[in-house]
């Protein structure tokens, strides 16, 4: 980045509602559903589409078959352009980060094709399951006409999404760009997490759905923070390399800076070698439930509303690659 | 005739040091270009996953290259994506001069730009099976491997080099993006070199999502044919070695393309279907020319999409339509009538394709089709037709309206 850019705008989908402010209340207030799976259970906090705003989507002809991920991103970002009136969408770009991506409607379909027979598989669903679906609705609905992007990744893909975007702003590609990410919850998920073992480092650690969006634009004077550095691509794949990656990123910022603690999953013995003699920032708050990707999107706009003038927000990454941000207020 | 082939001069530095594919009708570039040329198809019975109770049940599966410079063991945890991307990748990087003689990168951070849209879906499937049987062995591996960035993490342990990495996952344009983007990465400074490629693996699910929905041919895939049926499914991957001419130079590296233009956009009329207009098509077309500073007249050959459903082929000769206006339009060619339709690796194949077609100045030949439709009939390309021109037009177009075009041009 020759120059930093501006986070203009957020919009917030969670399970406490809309509102950025409810990140923190969503994290305290636990609006819990208990899922079973016949092997495991666990506190899953999910968002009701039927109520409000949320229900706002719901009759919209291309959004009423549409999988849940959908609803969660076009809330996030149409709060965004909700608070901006003065910036034409036909001229923003849109950036998506998924770590899961259509996962309940791909289950849903395969499930189907399986039981079902082959002959007998859903065209209605089909198309649901591809992963750039969700922000296609977006784009429809919003009028949004920039250029468009589905990223896949680790949860630290976020931070690959900002990159995208500030790419774009240097290019000229456009004059702002939402990056939003998301992620929606399917009961099979809890397998996926057990079978990786992704539960044994984090065993209070709940599973929650929804998403985050930023609005980023060249620098500018109303700005609620300011992105100084995008660091991404710290690679790693098990325990020792996780380390190296850690520490290497970590030394790629101002020693003076603190780094949010967001260190949760089975990367933290790594992350807190590395952070040794850091400060800590607690910006981006406690929580007890996991939503990959939105979690990243969620960290970063708490970050923003923090007390916090300047700080470093890590994105560890859950099985391949670290990113960070550097922000000020 | 040389002289004007190499005459066009770009205001772009972006430049292709280096290629490698893994397609349906050869496990490495020469072997594919060279039935590409002939004018040799891929279809055959589906064996790799299982389509019985499918309307159709052939396709066009990929030859399997041996990985023998990794462990068995190693090797038999990989997806089959990954299986089909580490040759490609490899052979991209031996092309380049970027493979040290021990096997990894000469960079120990090479950026990758990157397309697949089922991820090694093959893993994900077997995870759903065992959960729902109750079954708990091997789980562990299969959903460990099954995400795209495990792909990456093969490439990049495999490959000896870390750094960022960009999927990008837009349906069927996203191995033309992962290419942009590449090249977006150089033109704005934010990378001097990338490996962008894409890889695609025949999977159920996705096999029967086309299925379902009658988009697959029930005989030949014929692109741009009034009597098309649908679509053939494939697998492949293909990456390229794209950096800055001033990188490629400092390096000595023997300079092999060029990449002087890309559009995207984003057609709102439907999930599945394109405007039939074209008009989206049409304008992403037009962007890729302005940031090349083109006019459509110097495009001497078109790799389109053609995917050989009606929609598709329509829409598309309907924009091609409207930008060539000329007596002597572009020589089109859909090379899925050959190789199927690889969805995150088509655009990288196809771009491998036109350079290539710059490179020997050869155009494949459009088989299977036999009665052209009225938009583009003697646009395409028959059997040992020289390329005249010095730029190839790479379009795909993809679900959820994602369209991409680049332009790539003779060194």
């Amino acid at each position: 980045m020759r120059e930093p850019i501006s986070i203009l705008a957020v919009g917030v989908s969670c399970p406490g509602g809309s509102d950025p402010a409810l990140l923190e209340a969503a994290w305290s207030s636990r609006q819990v559903a208990q899922i079973t799976n016949p092997a495991i259970t666990r506190e899953v906090a999910t968002i009701d589409l039927a109520a409000e705003p949320f229900n706002r989507w719901r009759m919209r002809p291309r959004l009423r078959r549409a999988s849940p991920l959908s609803h969660h991103l076009i809330e996030a970002v149409a709060q965004i352009l909700e608070s901006r009136p003065d910036i034409d969408p036909s001229r923003v770009g849109l950036v998506g980060a998924f770590f899961i991506g259509c996962l309940v409607y791909s289950v849903r379909f395969y499930k189907g094709l399986t039981t079902d027979g082959r002959r007998f598989a859903s065209p209605i669903l089909f198309p649901e399951t591809v992963v750039n679906t969700p922000l296609s609705h977006v784009v429809s609905e919003l009028k949004i006409g920039g250029p468009v992007y589905s990223q896949t990744g680790d949860t630290s893909c976020w931070s690959t999404a900002l990159r995208t975007a500030a790419l774009w702003l240097a290019n000229g590609d456009v004059e702002h760009v939402i990056v939003v990410g998301g992620e929606e919850f399917d009961p099979v998920f809890l397998d996926v997490m057990q079978s990786a073992r992704w539960f044994a480092s984090q065993p209070e650690t709940g599973v929650a759905e929804g998403a985050g969006a930023i609005l980023l634009g060249k620098k500018s004077p109303d700005a609620l923070a300011q992105i100084h550095r995008i660091a991404d691509g710290f690679s790693f794949r098990n325990r020792a390399q996780a380390s190296v990656a850690a520490e290497t990123l970590v030394g790629e910022f101002d020693p003076s800076l603190p780094f949010a603690d967001t260190a949760r999953n089975w990367t933290r013995p790594a992350v807190a070698k590395a952070l040794s003699g850091r400060n800590l920032s607690n910006a981006c708050g406690e929580s007890n439930f996991e939503a990959f990707a939105a979690t990243c999107a969620w960290n970063t706009i708490r970050a923003v509303r923090s007390a916090d003038s300047r700080l470093v927000v890590p994105f560890w990454g859950l099985s391949q690659q670290m990113g960070a941000i550097e922000i000020s207020r | 005739m040389a002289g004007s082939f190499y005459s066009v001069q770009s205001s772009q530095e972006v430049v292709v040091t280096g290629w490698g594919c893994v397609s349906p009708l050869g496990g490495n570039t020469e072997s594919t270009w060279s039935r590409l040329i002939a004018g040799e198809g891929a279809r055959a019975p589906i064996s790799c996953i299982p389509v019985e109770g499918c309307r159709v049940v052939e396709g066009a599966e990929a030859v399997m290259p041996k990985i023998d410079w990794l462990p068995k063991k190693s090797v038999s945890r990989l997806s089959r994506a990954a299986r089909l991307a580490l040759p490609a990748a490899r052979e991209a990087m031996v092309d380049a001069g970027i493979l040290g003689s021990d096997g990894r990168s000469v960079f120990s951070r090479l950026e990758m730009s990157l397309s697949t849209t089922a991820n090694g879906m093959e893993l994900g499937e077997a995870f759903l099976q065992g959960v729902w049987a109750g079954n708990t062995r091997q789980q562990s591996s299969r959903v460990s491997r099954y995400p795209a960035q495990q792909q990456v993490a093969d490439l990049q342990q495999s490959l000896g080099f870390s750094g960022p990495a960009m999927v990008v996952s837009n349906a069927c344009a996203s191995g033309a993006n992962a290419i942009g983007h590449a090249a977006d990465l150089v033109r704005g400074g934010f990378a001097n070199i990338v490996l962008a490629g894409g890889f695609e693996a025949l999977c159920e699910l996705v096999y029967c999502g086309f299925d379902c929905l009658q988009a697959l041919a029930p005989d030949d895939c014929r692109p741009f044919d009034a009597n098309r049926r649908g679509l053939m499914l494939g697998e492949g991957a293909a990456f390229l070695v794209i950096e800055s001419a001033v990188h490629a130079a400092a390096r000595g590296a023997k300079i092999k393309g060029r990449i002087i233009g890309y559009g995207h956009t984003t057609d709102t009329h439907h999930i599945t279907q394109p405007d039939p207009t074209g008009g989206p098509l049409e304008i992403c077309i037009r962007r890729a020319l302005d940031q090349a500073g083109l006019q459509h007249s110097a495009i001497g050959h078109i790799n389109a999409h053609g995917t050989g459903t009606p929609f598709n082929d329509s829409a598309e000769a309907a924009a091609f339509a409207r930008v060539f206006t000329e007596n002597s339009p572009p020589r089109l060619v859909s090379t899925k009538a050959a190789i199927g339709h690889t969805l995150g690796a088509a655009g990288t194949l196809e771009a491998v394709f036109s350079l290539l077609a710059l490179q020997t100045r050869r155009i494949p030949p459009q088989i299977k089709t036999t009665t052209p439709i009225p938009e583009v009939a003697g646009w395409l390309a028959q059997p040992g037709e020289v390329l005249e021109k010095p730029v190839v037009l790479s379009v795909n177009l993809g679900f959820g309206g994602s369209n991409a075009a680049l332009l790539l041009a003779a060194v």
